[in-house]
């Protein structure tokens, strides 16, 4: 027990001083690129020997950003703005924004004028993406990427070098997708806990995250599986790292057995295909992701996904936490909400935000949903 | 034998409220002290409906804490969420109704409950004071009227003037540009309160209405914002003059089950 509760302070200690860790990697000498989110193809840049870093904002107030910026945009770009333009990504070598959604168009734009001493390198992506003319056009977008990596950090590209990252990420998904699955056994790891883990991963090398999270899984079923009354939810959206927020769901006895978060597991759900060449491999993985609310789906199987998830893992309801003013998350919750209802699964939005001071809404409505629930 | 003693309190953002029921579940006492949540209201609230029930803390079996300021009012043995209790309170008074709109001092609320009064759908409004009692108390000041006299003016309007249902800021604006170009002051407050019911009607709109319909909350007792609600809805509203204390009564209600059930 002793040995799980250092490892999860471990990744709580990763998880909440990033800039610990941006220090380290550069005191070490080693390139760091940041990555926004949501989709950034980290496998290129591990491959080129640089540290990717995770760029998903952070709840600080926005000052300088708001000088770019207009109030009606989501506060996870708003703040990584902010984290550029008042030096806190000094030292990044590059920072790689995908072109995902119209606002990471934006703060593409706006990283050019606002943080000139670290370089934007845009990855543009396709809407068709499951199609030759689809993976032809991600693979030049990766191009495009490597281009760049190489004129800014002086590093080269090999698909050998990429073929052994693409494993590497590889195991990190298989890793964190059976992760998910065992902490469903262990409801006394709270969901704070359970995010830290996820978020962690951002700030540290796919190796060193995967043998730590290995570590915590072979330590914990060798302990006796347990039950608990707690309401079982899956939780859904682009971000849940909020510290509060994931107390609250804790506070109300509810233990998150599945997410279909782009922070937390949206990013583990697909493996590149070994057998095919490194660069066409990675472009395929791209093609095959779906059930996310910025990859064009014209079917809109999102709501399904959920709801086969919570189905699967016994979840007795789904909270929708909301990014405020994410359009594609907005765009996606009225057909969602339509599936969960009709599969009879309840479900509630908390709306939220990275500069938010006060959960007192989402505590009642936490409450009531538990209330719900009983 | 002893007779029991159960307290709902609801400390809202403008009030506080407490209903005391006996042990046959009757309203036996309420009182209601307009100071909400970080002052001394809900302490106030407390002390009264006790001094009026001749009765010591000592006496109460349990107390429930509702509302807002629920988990700072140390003498409650329990507390829920105001949206459970309101649920509660108000199916108790009216067996049949399945969609409450519930609009308090800072926030309003939809809530969708089945034939045994179980919450299955909520909404809340967003961060904003538009479509809630503070829109009303901010026009109320800016037009030099007693908010309670707000659904009179309402009732004479000929043609209600058109306010903004978005943005409390914005909308003072408009009324402020209303009464500058001469328009008449019950349309005005008309206008007001279609703003206030439109915003919410759109709320209700969104969790689905099933008949019947009750507005609970301070804001109920306006009878200008329940005709423009009845109005943007279509359907008739269930209303009792106690609607401002359908969260305590759902606290009190649950304490009784605390102990009973």
């Amino acid at each position: 027990m002793t040995k799980v509760n250092e490892l999860l302070e471990q990744f709580h200690k990763v998880a909440v001083s990033p800039e610990e860790q941006l220090k380290s990697y550069l005191s070490q000498g080693r390139k760091v690129v940041a990555c926004v989110p949501v989709y950034t193809p980290e496998e290129l840049i591990h491959s080129m020997n640089l540290v990717p870093f995770g760029a998903w904002g952070a709840e600080i107030e926005v000052r300088e950003a708001k000088k770019y910026f207009p109030a009606f945009i989501c506060s996870i770009l708003q703040t990584t703005l902010e984290m550029g333009i008042t030096g806190k990504y000094d030292g990044i070598s590059a920072i790689v924004i995908p072109s995902l959604c119209d606002s990471l168009k934006c703060l593409g734009e706006n990283w050019k004028y606002g943080v000139p001493n670290i370089p934007f390198i845009p990855m543009t992506y396709p809407q068709n993406r499951n199609n030759d003319n689809g993976r032809a056009f991600t693979k030049a977008g990766y191009l495009r990427v490597i281009d760049d990596l190489e004129k800014i950090t002086g590093k080269k590209f090999s698909e050998a070098e990429l073929a052994k990252s693409n494993k590497v990420y590889n195991l990190h998904n298989q890793a964190m997708r059976r992760l998910s699955d065992v902490l469903v056994e262990y409801p006394w790891i709270s969901a704070s806990q359970r995010n830290d883990i996820f978020k962690s991963a951002y700030y540290m090398t796919k190796e060193e995250h995967t043998t730590l999270v290995n570590q915590l899984m072979d330590l914990l079923l060798e302990m006796p599986k347990e039950t608990s009354n707690m309401k079982k939810i899956i939780t859904t959206g682009i971000i849940a790292d909020s510290r509060d927020l994931l107390t609250i769901i804790g506070e109300n006895d509810m233990q998150i057995v599945g997410d279909d978060i782009a922070h937390e597991s949206r990013q583990y759900r697909t493996d590149v295909n070994e057998s095919k060449d490194a660069l066409e491999g990675l472009a395929d993985k791209f093609s095959r992701m779906d059930n996310c609310s910025v990859l064009y789906d014209v079917d809109k199987k999102r709501g399904d996904y959920i709801a086969e998830m919570a189905k699967r893992t016994g979840a007795d309801g789904v909270v929708v936490v909301m990014t405020k003013f994410c359009d594609p998350e907005e765009f996606d919750y009225p057909i969602m909400k339509k599936k969960f209802d009709a599969a009879g699964i309840p479900s509630v939005l908390i709306e939220v935000d990275m500069q938010m001071n006060n959960y007192e809404q989402a505590r009642t409505a936490l409450q009531t949903f538990k209330d719900m629930l009983n | 034998m002893k007779e029991s003693y159960f307290l709902g309190i609801d400390i809202g953002s403008t009030t506080s409220k407490c209903i005391l029921l006996n042990s046959q579940r009757e309203i036996i006492g309420s009182s209601l002290v307009s100071a909400g949540t970080g002052t001394t209201g809900p302490q106030k609230a407390y002390e009264d409906i006790l001094e009026k029930a001749n009765l010591t803390a000592g006496d109460i079996s349990f107390t429930v804490a509702t509302g807002y300021g629920r988990i700072m009012f140390t003498e409650a043995n329990d507390e829920m969420s105001e949206l459970s209790c309101h649920a509660k309170g108000v199916h108790h008074i009216f067996p049949d109704v399945h969609t409450i709109i519930d609009i308090g001092g800072q926030d309003a609320k939809v809530i969708s409950i089945n034939d045994a009064g179980k919450v299955i759908n909520f909404v809340m409004n967003d961060k904003c004071a538009a479509g809630t009692g503070r829109f009303l108390d901010v026009m109320a000041t800016i037009l030099q009227i007693n908010i309670n006299d707000l659904e009179i003016h309402a009732r004479e309007a000929v043609r209600p003037a058109k306010i903004s249902s978005t943005c409390t800021v914005f909308a003072e604006s408009e009324v402020i540009s209303q009464l500058s170009s001469g328009e008449n002051v019950n349309n005005i407050v008309a206008g007001i309160c279609e703003s206030v019911a439109g915003r919410v009607a759109s709320l209700a709109k969104r969790v689905g209405i099933k008949e019947e319909i009750c507005m609970s909350g301070g804001v109920a007792k306006n009878g200008g914002v329940r005709d423009a609600m009845s109005k943007s809805l279509g359907a008739k509203l269930q209303y009792s003059p106690k609607a401002q204390y359908m969260g305590a009564l759902g606290a009190a209600l649950f304490a009784y089950d605390k102990l009973n059930i």
